[in-house]
């Protein structure tokens, strides 16, 4: 489970996130929608550790992430997989190698033992042949792909954080990376928070929905209790995309 | 207008965030040495840089050759050209031209290469992945740094010392065994560490300049152009800024001697 109590950051005067109250239940995913720029990104970033807040506390499954030194974020970022928005796949490695690059890192595995494993990962999202591909070889999906199989190295990620997975994808595509996220969710149990601005993809991966505006979070529910909130903000973000 | 606080807050802002790269990159060195990577640094950094550096170094030395054949002759002092010309090699032109030319291939790589990951997530990445990118970039390049340029530099003067040889003989018409008797009264104990103190210095500065400027870049090509110029520039000044020290405490400790 992943809760944020009370969060607050702030870049001197500027208020990113104000006072935010989120829970996402283990095995869950919650979609966090909202404005450019509204601080939906910096959610993650609080997740992450990368970014401490100035008042409250983020809590991965009890463990209070914002009171961990440098070296006990490292390792308890070991448990997490991240899809950055344009997949941020180390440019110089092959797809194999940025696949193993968590095993190499923290495993005493094999070569072989190794292969095996980013094999596996890569038929598991359907590029076993690019194997030895560079990453500007392959296409915003292909490299989305990716990025979640390299997410998914570690033998047990508990959590998966996908920044603006389908952004600037086709809408067959996009519909792909979801049910991949969704294959991911239902085979490795795993909680997810999903930070997008396209209601369709947040309907397809969703359980869960919150909205910011603002720095503040302005509804939190099922897909049920956002359609039917009363609040202008959310009415006309729901018009719009429909 | 410069606010002189902010201006103050930001030199030791930078002066602080660098020493604690430093310190971290030196401490991944003794407590988790990446052999692979620091090899392969040492490949791209070193082996890379030997055409630019002999090149330089080849017309350094022949330049430096001819000025002093030019001021020595009508003293008819040429029979001393050897050992001029190698104490300057070896002292003070080698180190320092191998690391300007060094500063402009390899810093500038560097603060590109960890600009452009640091401006696609790709450093982000590395922190989510539970990797320290002072562990896994900064570290072996400081290393690679600090083992290859005294070795390229130790090249480097020896061929600068060849080249003038070439002026001496066919310019100034001084016998090759007379030169090579002054360049071997050159090779003394402080001459020596002269020449492999620098670059081992030279070469720490100009990696983690770069790396420094790379890893803090932000604002896209543009910033990456923006950190790789800053870079380049402040590793050229901190070079001659530490060759001047390196010199002033060396003849301290060993007095005027040759």
């Amino acid at each position: 489970m992943i809760r944020l109590e009370n969060v607050t950051v702030a870049y001197g005067s500027r208020v990113i996130l104000e006072e935010i109250d989120l829970e996402i239940p283990t095995g869950k995913t919650m979609v966090i929608l909202g404005e450019s720029g509204s601080g939906k990104t910096t959610i993650l970033k609080c997740v992450l550790g990368t970014l401490h807040p100035v008042k409250g506390r983020v809590l991965a499954n009890g463990q209070d992430i914002s009171t961990l030194n440098e070296s006990d974020l490292l390792r308890f970022r070991q448990r997490m997989g991240m899809v950055f928005q344009e997949g941020a796949l180390f440019d110089s490695l092959t797809v194999g190698e940025n696949v193993a690059f968590w095993l190499w890192e923290h495993t005493s595995l094999s070569d072989e033992e190794v292969e095996t494993r980013v094999r596996t990962l890569l038929r598991f999202v359907g590029l076993e042949n690019s194997i030895d591909f560079k990453p500007s070889d392959l296409s915003g999906g292909m490299r989305r792909r990716v990025a979640i199989a390299r997410a998914m190295a570690a033998e047990d990620p508990a959590f998966m954080l996908y920044d603006e997975p389908t952004t600037g994808l086709d809408p067959f595509t996009s519909k792909s990376i979801c049910d991949l996220m969704r294959r991911v969710q239902r085979e490795f149990t795993t909680t997810n928070i999903v930070v997008t601005h396209d209601l369709t993809d947040a309907y397809r991966v969703g359980d869960l929905f919150t909205f910011i505006k603002d720095a503040k979070i302005i509804a939190t529910g099922s897909r049920q209790d956002i359609e039917h909130s009363h609040d202008p903000f959310i009415k006309t973000f729901l018009s719009l995309d429909s | 207008m410069i606010d002189p606080l902010q201006f103050t807050r930001g030199i030791l802002g930078t002066v602080q965030n660098f020493t604690l790269m430093v310190f971290r990159a030196f401490r991944y060195m003794m407590v988790h040495f990446r052999v692979r990577e620091s090899l392969l640094e040492m490949d791209r950094l070193g082996v890379g840089s030997i055409p630019i550096v002999f090149l330089a170094n080849l017309f350094a030395g022949l330049d430096m050759a001819l000025q002093f054949s030019v001021v020595m002759a009508p003293y008819g002092a040429t029979n001393l050209l050897g050992k001029v010309v190698a104490t300057s090699v070896i002292r003070d032109m080698g180190p320092v031209l191998a690391s300007l030319v060094m500063s402009a291939r390899v810093t500038a790589g560097i603060t590109s290469e960890l600009g452009m990951m640091a401006t696609t997530q790709q450093i982000e990445a590395l922190l989510v992945m539970g990797v320290d990118p002072v562990d896994r970039l900064v570290a072996p390049k400081i290393l690679a740094g600090m083992v290859m340029l005294p070795v390229l530099s130790v090249v480097g003067d020896f061929l600068g010392v060849l080249a003038g040889l070439a002026v001496a003989m066919f310019g100034a018409h001084v016998p090759a065994p007379l030169y090579w008797s002054g360049v071997r009264t050159a090779l003394t104990l402080p001459n020596l560490v002269n020449g492999i103190a620098k670059p081992f210095v030279f070469g720490f500065i100009l990696v983690s300049i770069g790396c420094y400027y790379g890893l803090r870049t932000t604002g896209g090509a543009q910033g990456v152009g923006r950190s790789t110029t800053k870079a380049v520039v402040y590793a050229a000044i901190w070079i001659l800024v530490a060759n001047f020290l390196i010199s002033k405490l060396l003849i301290d400790v060993w007095g005027w001697k040759l």
